[in-house]
């Protein structure tokens, strides 16, 4: 891979979930320890997936990766570091002060932007210091989920502006004091990022339309913010070798349609093109295939096949029986959450109930997949930068209304904070949330990262309103004990019967769980199962689903239906309707 | 030149906008003592959450949250003397401890001078 010809010191691998990011980033630092040179791959991506790829446990320090001399590896957990922050700040006061103060000490260190500063924290040291790498000659990041890589990204340069610029000495940003400490080395961060003979950036996709656009999207954002060396792979192209195999014709044309279609700008950056490979890519040696650009052969797989598992259609009339009530669509980014909701949406306004479908999706494009209209049916968005700037606006009417000019310029400095965007966007998924009090709403969640950071705050904010429960939107109030309420709430769980996606999926049941929310039912989505394939290929890829599908059933779902993978682009009020049902004679060619 | 401290409960921002509703009377307090540090006043406030040392090292600020726990919080001193306690005060109070002047804040007309509309 020219990736590895010509590495930078630094490389950074983003995309959106599951489009194979963590392989690229893992094949990538293979073939170049292979080659002699000591790497370290880091990931900051709280779901991330290293540990299962390399097959070795991961901590937060260095761990050399077996079977590979020269290759180390470090997995940065920001609750983690979270919480190591939080202890270096509240225990030197333990025993000082009361315990009810230190209580509230920590309180105040377990909001979102705590978690999202410690991470940074990390990830600056690692690419700000060069002391931290000193014993490396390329470090390369697997970095977490678009919207988040994103956040992580412009911060430095966020951050930079607000600390010049906020000269009252108030701020919003947390603990600022930690940071004015830190600016230098986030200087040195930006400037890291920004130096095409250091750094380069690796945007991760699939041949699929709205997977392109994303990384059209981010290559955009990070150009404007001088991330200017940057490099396009598009992963899993298929081309089909058995030209009687429907499927494997279909799925062929819908890539090449794809490639044919990529958004102009994204042309500009050099393009890696990467084959489909038949397994899903665990271990070293599949990775080493990778690097050096072969296909690692089919291998034939004894697993029994999983069970037949009924279509999204069999969960309607239990999901209808309380004629409203909020369906949420969870899982990792690309796994087709939207795409799922607007099926589950079109379906029950098919069956003569008003819905509302809302996304909170960065990348949201339910308007675009849902072409066609229905009466019944609205569709709207949480836009984060609209949202933001009503809650700013609706701050400064009421809290700034009776300030006096150099007040108002006082407020309007810490409502520029980053926090500020995370409070209004919680805000918009609560009022969401409350119209399902009424009718059916169907949301999508943000991928699983923030979703979390979502329902932490929904606990945090909760905690929060049992001790004072002045000013506080009854929509928010009700938030929490609403979405543990199963009458209430149905929380889909969407997968794909893939590796990764299953044991992530795992993970974020686990975190509603403890979070006292328990989901529905798994969707097991895109799959080759249900379809009658001949291509080895996707046979192969077929048999491997088996195992995944198996584990769903056995170890995670209390009901579990399964979507197969549509040949058509499933678009409009037919395309989604399609997904409903999985009989095999359906797939047209 | 008369100093004022004040020591906050621990909060993410002296403005109080981070929580998911904002108290007015916090976004006020922040403006009044910027307009106290107009009038000369040395204004230095600290936040539980982000410098407790600054408790810890006073011994009657610490007196007072192992007493009170955070109820004694904002704890306010003028000249390291205690003036108040567990309530945010007035731009009125805060003049008067430090011996200025206090003005009502003036409206603020925009577009006054219109030609021939008579205003200025």
């Amino acid at each position: 891979m020219e990736l590895i010809e010509r590495a930078t010191r630094n490389l950074f691998f983003t995309g959106k979930g599951g489009v194979g990011k963590t392989s690229m980033a893992c094949a990538t630092a293979v073939g170049l320890a292979d080659r002699g040179r000591r790497v370290l791959l880091v990931s900051t991506d709280p779901a991330s997936n290293l540990d299962e790829v390399l097959g070795v446990a991961l901590g937060g320090s260095p761990t050399a990766v077996p079977h590979v001399a020269n290759l180390w590896a470090l997995n940065v957990d920001p609750e983690a570091a979270a919480h190591a922050y939080r202890e270096r700040m509240v225990a030197p006061y333990r025993g000082v002060l009361p315990d009810a103060t230190v209580a509230s000490m920590e309180e105040q260190f377990s909001g979102s932007c705590t978690i999202e500063i410690a991470a940074f924290d990390e990830f600056a040291r690692l690419l700000g210091d060069p002391a931290a790498t000193v014993e490396f000659d390329h470090v390369i990041f697997d970095t977490a989920p678009t919207g988040h890589t994103l956040r992580l990204l412009t911060l430095p340069s966020a951050w930079e502006g607000f600390l010049q610029e906020n000269t009252t000495g108030t701020s919003c940003l947390g603990p600022l004091a930690g940071l004015q400490a830190q600016q230098a080395l986030y200087r040195d961060t930006v400037q890291a990022l920004r130096d095409p003979e250091r750094t380069t950036l690796v945007l991760v996709t699939r041949a699929e339309p709205s997977a392109l656009r994303e990384a059209d999207r981010t290559s955009h954002e990070l150009a404007a913010l001088e991330v200017s060396n940057q490099r396009l792979v598009v992963n899993g192209i298929f081309e089909a070798s058995d030209a009687y195999d429907p499927v494997a014709v279909a799925m062929a044309r819908r890539h090449a349609d794809a490639l044919a279609n990529i958004p102009a700008n994204l042309s500009s950056p050099p393009q890696i093109r990467v084959s489909l490979a038949p397994h899903g890519m665990l271990g070293i040696e599949s990775l080493r295939a990778l690097a050096r650009g072969d296909q690692s052969p089919p291998v034939a797989r004894t697993t029994p096949d999983a069970p037949p598992l009924p279509g999204l259609e069999s969960l309607l009339d239990e999901l209808v029986a309380q004629g409203h009530g909020v369906i949420l669509t969870m899982g990792k980014g690309g796994v087709g959450k939207t795409t799922v909701a607007a099926a589950l949406a079109v379906a029950l306004a098919d069956r003569g109930f008003p819905v509302h479908l809302s996304t909170t999706d960065p990348a949201a494009h339910v308007a675009e997949t849902l072409a066609g209209e229905h009466h019944l049916l609205q569709v709207s968005r949480i836009d984060p930068q609209a949202e933001t700037a009503a809650y700013s606006q609706e701050v400064m009417d009421t809290a700034g209304a009776q300030l006096d000019v150099a007040g108002k310029a006082l407020l309007a400095e810490d409502l520029r904070s980053p926090c500020t965007e995370e409070i209004a966007v919680f805000r918009a998924f609560a009022r969401a949330v409350d119209g399902g009090a009424d009718g059916f709403v169907v949301l999508d969640t943000a991928p699983t990262g923030h979703t979390i950071l979502l329902l932490d705050s929904a606990l945090a904010y909760h905690r929060e309103v049992t001790r004072q429960a002045s000013g506080m939107p009854p929509e928010v109030e009700k938030l929490l004990p609403r979405l543990r309420d199963t009458n209430f709430t149905r929380v889909l769980i969407v997968t794909l019967p893939e590796a990764t996606p299953v044991h992530e999926a795992a993970k974020l049941q686990v975190d509603l769980q403890r979070a006292g929310i328990r989901p529905f039912a798994w969707v097991i989505n895109q799959s080759l199962t249900p379809l009658a394939v001949r291509d080895p290929v996707l046979r192969s890829r077929q048999r491997d689903e088996q195992m995944y599908i198996r584990e769903v059933v056995d170890e995670h779902a209390v009901r579990a239906v399964i979507v197969p993978w549509q040949a058509e682009p499933p678009v409009g009020r037919a395309g989604l309707t399609r997904l409903m049902s999985q009989r095999r004679e359906e797939q047209p060619v | 030149m008369t100093t004022l401290q004040v020591y906050d409960p621990p909060m993410c921002c002296s403005t109080g906008i981070c929580g998911p509703a904002v108290d007015p009377k916090l976004a006020q307090f922040s403006a009044d003592l910027d307009w106290l540090k107009s009038q000369g006043v040395q204004v230095q406030r600290f936040n539980l959450g982000h410098e407790p040392g600054a408790f810890t090292a006073v011994e009657e600020v610490k007196a007072a949250l192992q007493a009170d726990n955070t109820a004694c919080l904002p704890l306010i001193r003028r000249d390291n003397q205690v003036v108040s306690k567990g309530v945010y005060p007035s731009r009125e109070q805060l003049a008067s401890w430090c011996g200025v002047k206090a003005v009502a804040s003036l409206p603020v007309v925009s577009g006054c001078c219109t030609p021939g509309s008579g205003c200025c």
